[in-house]
């Protein structure tokens, strides 16, 4: 066995050495072929002119390009300027209820909304106190969306889950801790919901089942609100 | 001299990355899809568990998308063949929908605007459209009027079609879901 090994060992080295000794021939060829003289424009310097230069350049641009697209991407929530929060705040106070108007060819306040829908606005800041958003039952289907400011939902419920009319309260995690205990028992049936920001959106959808009853469930939909508590 | 060529490589790396990200907010609404046909919907893309492509979606566009507990929405920008949405030609839409206590079925041009029409249809809900004896539906999108379940195209060149869900007990995060929705199929181009 220790022969082959050492056999092996030294095909490898004679191998190697062969290769170096091919390699320093072959370069030795070269030198001594005449190169072909190319007249160079004397002010034009070329930038990428071996392979290996342009290829280093590609990798450079590749990399540095994927970093600026993951940053862009990245930072493109806090930098849109026209997102649902800012259009919203064009048209409304915060911790108020709005109707939006219904969604026309020529406009719509948030695009892809959906026209068979009425749709109610409340830009919420909790600041001050925990919001209180009731919403009375409508004709058909009725649902409460709450938005983080960039317009990431982190709760939904629509009128099936809680009855005959949505009531909640919303409120930071540092106002849930400061609600006195016997409180919470007594509003058991009050459902609490958490925000992760200060600032934020809830949407107040309505469906209208047929055309007819556009002003019916707009009508209905005025009653609801959206008051900060105390 | 070696600073030329260091601002030239920066310039088109910015230009590459910014390029890409512009094309990915304009041209996805996320990573994380489900495709069922022609359909293409995004369950996660409203919610806090969004991917970073699909918050960088809803912050450009201005949408308020639809949590998963109250909607989903699926697009179709191309019929079963892989054809784009003429609003120039015939094209129907033609099966039943997953269980679901209502749907919606929206036409718009390719930007998302409704498309104006005489009749001011926008689209059909689940209340209004007029069912097959089996249950299904048959909507005609055409730019002339026709019977039965008609949405007027305007003769837009490109359209997208909308149709969400509310309140599906399904759900479609998994994507392994088979949910079957209706077939899109061109008929004839004028």
């Amino acid at each position: 066995m220790t022969t082959l090994d050492d056999l092996r060992g030294e095909a490898s080295e004679v191998a190697a050495r062969g290769g170096r000794l091919a390699g320093r021939l072959w370069s030795r060829f070269f030198a001594r072929l005449p190169r072909p003289h190319v007249a160079r424009p004397r002010f034009v310097r070329p930038r990428l002119g071996t392979p290996g230069q342009l290829l280093l350049f590609i990798a450079f641009s590749v990399v540095l390009g994927a970093i600026a697209h993951i940053v862009s991407i990245l930072a493109m929530p806090a930098l849109a300027e026209r997102n649902a929060y800012a259009r919203l705040s064009e048209l409304m106070d915060s911790n108020v209820l709005t109707l939006l108007p219904d969604p026309t060819p020529l406009e719509q306040t948030l695009p892809m909304t959906d026209p068979a829908f009425i749709s109610a606005i409340c830009l919420y800041d909790l600041s001050g106190a925990p919001l209180k958003v009731r919403v009375p039952a409508t004709a058909d289907y009725t649902s409460v969306s709450f938005y983080t400011s960039e317009a990431l939902a982190f709760y939904a419920l629509s009128d099936q889950a809680a009855g005959r009319v949505i009531e909640l309260d919303l409120m930071t995690s540092k106002q849930k801790a400061a609600l006195p205990e016997d409180e919470e028992i007594t509003a058991a049936d009050r459902l609490v919901i958490e925000s992760p920001s200060r600032e934020g959106i809830v949407a107040v959808r309505a469906f209208v089942r047929e055309r007819g009853m556009r002003e019916l469930v707009r009508r209905q939909l005025e009653a609801a609100t959206c008051t900060p508590s105390n | 001299m070696r600073l030329l060529p260091l601002a030239f490589t920066l310039l088109i790396a910015t230009i590459l990355g910014l390029g890409v990200t512009w094309f990915s907010v304009t041209h996805s609404r996320g990573l994380d899809n489900v495709r069922v046909g022609s359909w293409e919907g995004w369950p996660r893309s409203g919610t806090s568990k969004a991917d970073p492509y699909a918050r960088a979606f809803v912050a450009r566009s201005g949408e308020l998308p639809l949590e998963l507990a109250d909607g989903l929405l699926f697009l179709a920008t191309t019929d079963d063949a892989g054809n784009p949405l003429d609003g120039r030609c015939e094209t129907r839409i033609v099966g039943v929908l997953p269980q679901a206590r209502l749907w919606t079925l929206t036409v718009t041009d390719q930007d998302g605007n409704l498309i104006p029409n005489d009749a001011g249809r926008f689209g059909f809900t689940s209340a209004e459209v007029v069912y097959r004896d089996n249950g299904a539906i048959d909507v005609r999108l055409s730019p002339r009027a026709r019977t039965g379940n008609w949405l007027p195209t305007g003769a837009r060149p490109r359209l997208k079609v909308a149709l969400r869900l509310y309140d599906a007990p399904f759900s479609f995060t998994s994507g392994a879901d088979a949910a079957v929705l209706p077939r899109i199929t061109r008929e004839a181009c004028l």
